[in-house]
């Protein structure tokens, strides 16, 4: 197999700069002021106590975990979001457009490295990381799980980062219009089930003056909550630190009348993250497919002759 | 070799390319010239597949680029105006990476590269990185570049733009080195001169007109007429004239003090006559010859730019 030339060359050239020597610097400064931080807290909390100390360790898992996906969160589609229009501002698009690659391949080589850069990121951490693991004693299986995560955040990312950068002249541009994204992810797909609990009809069935009914459509809307990555995070630590299912429990607490609606199949078990992790994927292929619609030179020629 | 057929480009009602019909054959050297804003880099670059046309179609090797995008891209090698380069990418992975980009073997790129640097003279600059490279060795390598895949047409869109009188000498024996290859050149440029001296066929183009089209020589000879001839005198100009005037094929271009520019279709003899009489009816003439027209000439006679003065449309018009 061939590996894509852009991440070859993209790699090659980032790590000769110093630019990415610091970011891994920077990155690994953040991580441990974050841990000490995070041991000086649990230290003193424990101070009085008779618990054990070390069972408290098992938090820094997804204190650190956050903090890195937070910073993946942010840095990937500043990296992504400069790609596409990074090239076009060095006047060096065109000539890529005229190569063999096609648009596709050329997106994906370009998510393909910062998904890379991300990961090595996230290795580079892994000391830091692996103290939770030592002192905590958490499984080591969740080490797999915090990296299938990052991966997942790193190419959800990356995708919202390539697509805005297509769409945009100016990587700055870009940059601002993925974090547009980030939002509407965070915050519009939590406004349709807080408008709903907000309405008199949600809350006549809450307080049992109306007679529910056996369920209500419109709970449904909660399921835009299956694209939202806070809910899916909290979901992924709260499963893996209490064993427990916060979507559940928002099911149970929100559902209406006998709960036999689409929300609550969906919120049991692990449909939710199976749900949502395909979900977060699917939406990442298609706005790669979207980017590399939106750079082909000649798409409305070919709508045309079609 | 390259085909264009009625090819139109509009952005909402501004046209920028308006029913261009052309055809480069396999070997050619073609010059396109015009001013800024008239529609050379639209043309190229729909030509590249880099911008869809509104109308028409563009065939090279008979293959339509919109259709048989891919085949077309192995046809094409294109040299843009403005050289964007990499940091921190040294010269041969410059082309190591191009190389990759049109699915080349490794061993394959490692030995056409080698060739293509010796061609452009910068065999001994492998290992330095691009970005410390001076203008003109960037352009070379650029069009090393665009030569690895072995198109059969080179594309190159103002190629010595901000180049220095060497670089562009440089330039000028690489485009004729490649020529002498047989390959098909296209090249836009406003230095008429250097045009002139390496193109054997050119296009001007106009507010997206293509105005003339053809060999050189057949171009020179629709604008300025089949024969003209400049007749210098220190004495007699107006007897000069009426006796130019009495004869049937001649026509008189333009008349200075000490000069008339004649159109005409006359023979050496009948031209040797009329010098005589002249002479004979005490014209002291100095001498005549025949007007060779220049490209710069032919181009503002074409353009009508002589009475206009330059026509320095945003440029970002064409692009």
């Amino acid at each position: 197999m061939r590996l894509n030339p852009i991440v070859k060359k993209d790699i090659k050239v980032q790590s000769r700069s110093m630019k990415m020597s610091w970011g891994v610097f920077s990155y690994e400064l953040i991580l441990a002021l974050v841990f000490f931080l995070s041991m000086l807290i649990i230290r003193n909390r424990n101070m009085y106590s008779t618990d054990n100390i070390y069972s408290a360790m098992v938090w820094l898992y997804p204190v650190l975990a956050v903090t890195q996906f937070v910073i993946l969160g942010i840095v990937t589609p500043v990296r992504t979001a400069s790609s596409i229009s990074g090239e076009k501002e060095r006047q060096t698009f065109d000539i890529m457009m005229t190569t063999s690659m096609s648009p596709f391949s050329v997106i994906i080589g370009k998510v393909m490295t910062a998904t890379v850069q991300s990961m090595f990121y996230v290795i580079a951490s892994m000391p830091v990381m692996a103290l939770c693991f030592v002192i905590g004693g958490m499984s080591w299986s969740y080490l797999f799980w915090f990296l299938a995560i990052s991966l997942l955040i790193s190419l959800f990312s990356a995708s919202i980062g390539i697509l805005c950068s297509s769409l945009c002249r100016k990587s700055i541009s870009a940059v601002i219009m993925s974090y547009g994204f980030y939002l509407i992810f965070f915050v519009a797909t939590a406004l349709p089930g807080i408008l709903y609990a907000a309405t008199p009809r949600y809350r006549a069935y809450q307080y049992g003056t109306t007679a529910a009914p056996g369920s209500d459509p419109l709970q449904n809307l909660f399921l835009f909550l299956l694209v939202n990555p806070a809910v899916y995070l909290t979901e992924f630590f709260s499963q893996i630190m209490a064993g427990e299912s916060v979507v559940n429990g928002l099911s149970d607490s929100i559902g209406v009348g006998q709960q036999k609606g689409l929300l609550h199949s969906v919120a049991s078990g692990n449909t939710w993250m199976i749900l949502s992790t395909v979900l977060f994927l699917g939406i990442s292929f298609l706005f790669l497919w979207l980017a590399a619609r939106r750079i082909n030179p000649a798409r409305k020629a070919f709508r045309k002759r079609k | 070799m390259l085909q264009i057929q009625d090819l139109c480009k509009k952005y909402g009602k501004f046209q920028a390319v308006k029913d261009l019909t052309l055809h480069i054959p396999k070997g050619d050297l073609f010059g396109f010239v015009g001013p800024n804003g008239a529609g050379k880099t639209t043309t190229i670059r729909m030509v590249c597949g880099l911008m869809p046309p509104s109308s028409g179609s563009i065939t090279v090797n008979g293959m339509d680029t919109l259709t048989r995008r891919k085949e077309i891209k192995k046809q094409i090698g294109y040299v843009p105006d403005f050289f964007g380069v990499y940091d921190n990418l040294k010269v041969k992975e410059y082309m190591d990476f191009y190389g990759s980009m049109y699915r080349m073997g490794s061993k394959e790129i490692e030995r056409l590269s080698g060739d293509l640097l010796e061609l452009v003279n910068l065999a001994d600059k492998k290992e330095v990185f691009v970005d410390t490279l001076s203008r003109g060795m960037k352009q070379r390598l650029c069009v090393a570049r665009a030569l690895l895949h072995n198109p059969a047409l080179l594309i190159l869109d103002e190629p010595n733009s901000g180049l220095d009188p060497r670089a562009r000498v440089e330039m000028k024996e690489l485009l004729l080195n490649l020529k002498s290859m047989g390959k098909t050149i296209v090249i836009s440029s406003h230095i008429l001169s250097e045009l002139s001296e390496m193109c054997n066929s050119i296009g001007i183009m106009d507010h997206g007109n293509l105005m003339a089209s053809g060999r050189i020589e057949d171009v020179m000879e629709s604008v300025f007429g089949s024969n003209q001839l400049v007749i210098t005198m220190d004495e007699g100009r107006e007897t000069a004239m009426r006796m130019a005037s009495e004869q049937a094929s001649v026509k008189i271009v333009s008349a200075g003090e000490h000069e008339i520019k004649l159109s005409h279709s006359m023979t050496a003899q009948e031209i040797s006559k009329l010098i005589g009489a002249m002479i004979a009816n005490d014209v002291v003439v100095t001498g005549f010859h025949k007007q060779e027209g220049s490209l710069e000439t032919l181009f503002m006679r074409v353009t009508g730019n002589d009475e206009k003065g330059g026509n320095d449309n945003a440029s970002e018009s064409n692009r």
